[in-house]
């Protein structure tokens, strides 16, 4: 089973995909900051994160590179409510960027496409 | 000035140089001193100067203490409140925990750096090369070409172009092929008996540099080089063109990279005599170095003393009452009575003693050669204390303490 770390700040968010994903057959692990989430990519066998942009303390752009950096090949996507972030030079560091939706659809074929299944 | 403007210059300074050492052990390669006067990046310093770029980042790593104390200074000359500004920037350890892992990784760890400024183009220089370049021109032809890559190049003869990374290009420059120091190299377009060599110096897209840098960081085999790695990325994908670093009628312009003690050597001779090849005393191009004090240098005529002084570039504050010929002398030197200088290198504040005799050799700064002491006259002597290059050019270190 493939593990993929959600990291969001809000909570709704977290157990949206946590629920969603998990139905969709992946092990979810959740974090609520990004420190957290360096945490967990250096502890964990991960093989896919998502990754929240707008978050208090360190924000998506800047725990990307450092996530990067600890694991390096680890897809990430950034996933967040606004779309101006896709002209952001560090926001191509990600290996896709998804707009947040209520409909998970887009989301779940990036999944599948970086986890080439 | 415009295009100046939105472009960023960044000058590649954190190599090791261990094929210079000694002369690397303890500061970086573009810090060692060259031509009397200079560090060697005061050429691709001046050359910026020159073009009318007024922002520039200087990348350090190795030995960064060398250079830092270089740039203040000798550089400290731009005023921030007008935009101007020469930075060094060795590695932050923010963005990832590691040391600049090649000359691609390092514009990578530095993305929020472009993302501050956001040029439209970033011109990369190479802080050990001693050239006269006007970066306008390249970044004129860059533009007019839509390229997302220009690399400078310059002819050099078919036969000895295999030591250098050569590009195979059509008739309007774009870049067909690169290979790296290929067996057999391919010719110009219009010249068959030259390739393409190229110099280290790139000008691109801003977007397409972020974009090739990322997908670089994310390969396990690169070097995160961009010689060996981001141009063959790039060729046969992308726009590159090289730009012709020559004259209108074909002659190759003056590059030389200073990656070898023989190079270094060498290339002093380029700076001597009547018509030079590299010439320092050019109005229209000035090379800047360290503003020091120093009296003018004192020639003495005295009994048994043989003043004379061939070709030689001689700093201010020495004094000489020996023979020099064929020699660089930085400033502060002293050549004691009867000594003989030939075909020699002497940096800062080296003393050579009554009657000593100094042949084909690079001398650090400082070091005192005795009374009557020969260097480079038995080479296999020599070869016991010192570096000796297979050229037989032998270099002394400041760190050795040599009796009569």
């Amino acid at each position: 089973m493939k593990t993929i770390l959600v990291v969001d700040d809000e909570d709704p968010i977290r157990q949206l995909l946590q629920e969603e994903l998990t139905e969709a057959g992946y092990k979810v692990i959740t974090a609520e900051n990004a420190r957290d989430a360096l945490k967990l990519v250096q502890e964990e066998a991960l093989d896919l994160v998502i990754l929240d942009i707008r978050m208090p303390g360190m924000d998506g752009l800047e725990a990307l590179p450092r996530i990067l950096g600890l694991k390096e090949g680890l897809p990430v996507i950034l996933h967040t409510a606004y779309s101006q972030y896709q002209e952001s030079f560090m926001s191509w560091a990600a290996d896709a960027y998804v707009v947040k939706s209520m409909d998970l659809s887009e989301l779940k074929l990036k999944i599948k496409e970086l986890l080439k299944e | 000035m415009d295009s100046l403007k939105k472009l960023t210059t960044i000058i590649m300074a954190g190599g090791k140089g261990e094929r210079l050492f000694p002369l690397t052990r303890d500061k970086a390669k573009p810090a060692i001193t060259f031509g009397g006067l200079y560090k060697i990046i005061d050429f691709t310093l001046s050359n910026a100067l020159n073009s009318g770029i007024r922002r520039i980042y200087v990348f350090t790593q190795y030995g960064s203490f060398s250079l830092d104390r270089h740039l203040r200074e000798a550089w400290d000359i731009m005023h921030p409140d007008l935009a101007e500004f020469i930075y060094s920037m060795p590695p932050q350890q923010i963005m990832v925990n590691r040391w600049y892992r090649g000359t691609a990784d390092s514009i990578y760890q530095n993305l929020t750096l472009l993302e501050a400024e956001r040029p439209e183009q970033v011109l990369i220089l190479s802080g050990d090369h001693v050239y006269k370049m006007n970066y306008r021109e390249m970044l004129d032809f860059h533009l007019s070409s839509q390229a997302d890559m220009t690399v400078a190049a310059v002819p050099v003869l078919r036969a000895e172009a295999s030591s250098f990374g050569v590009l195979k290009v059509d008739t309007r420059g774009a870049v067909e092929n690169f290979l790296e120091k290929p067996a057999e190299p391919p010719g110009m377009p219009d010249r068959p008996d030259y390739s393409l060599a190229s110099m280290g110096v790139y000008i691109f897209r801003a977007r397409t540099l972020v974009e090739e840098v990322i997908k670089d960081a994310k390969k396990k085999t690169s070097k995160h080089d961009f010689g060996a790695d981001i141009i063959p990325q790039m060729v046969g994908r992308k726009r590159v063109f090289a730009f012709n670093f020559a004259d209108p009628d074909g002659t190759p312009r003056y590059w030389r990279d200073i990656g070898l003690l023989d190079a270094y050597f060498l290339a002093h001779y380029d700076l001597l005599g009547a018509a030079p090849t590299f010439d320092l005393f050019d109005p229209d191009w000035p090379m800047r170095c360290r503003p020091q004090l120093y009296p003018p240098s004192k020639y003495i005529t005295s009994p048994g003393g043989c003043l004379a002084v061939g070709d030689a570039l001689i700093a201010p504050g020495c004094i000489i009452e020996g023979a020099v010929d064929r020699a660089v002398l930085s400033p502060g030197v002293r050549v004691g009575r009867g000594a003989t200088i030939e075909a020699a290198i002497l940096w800062d504040r080296v003393e050579i003693g009554a009657g000593a005799v100094v042949k084909r050799a690079i001398i650090e700064d400082g070091v005192k050669i005795p009374p009557n002491f020969h260097i480079g006259v038995n080479l296999k002597q020599d070869a016991k204390r010192f570096h000796v290059t297979e050229n037989g050019i032998v270099a002394v270190p400041n760190n050795v303490i040599l009796e009569e």
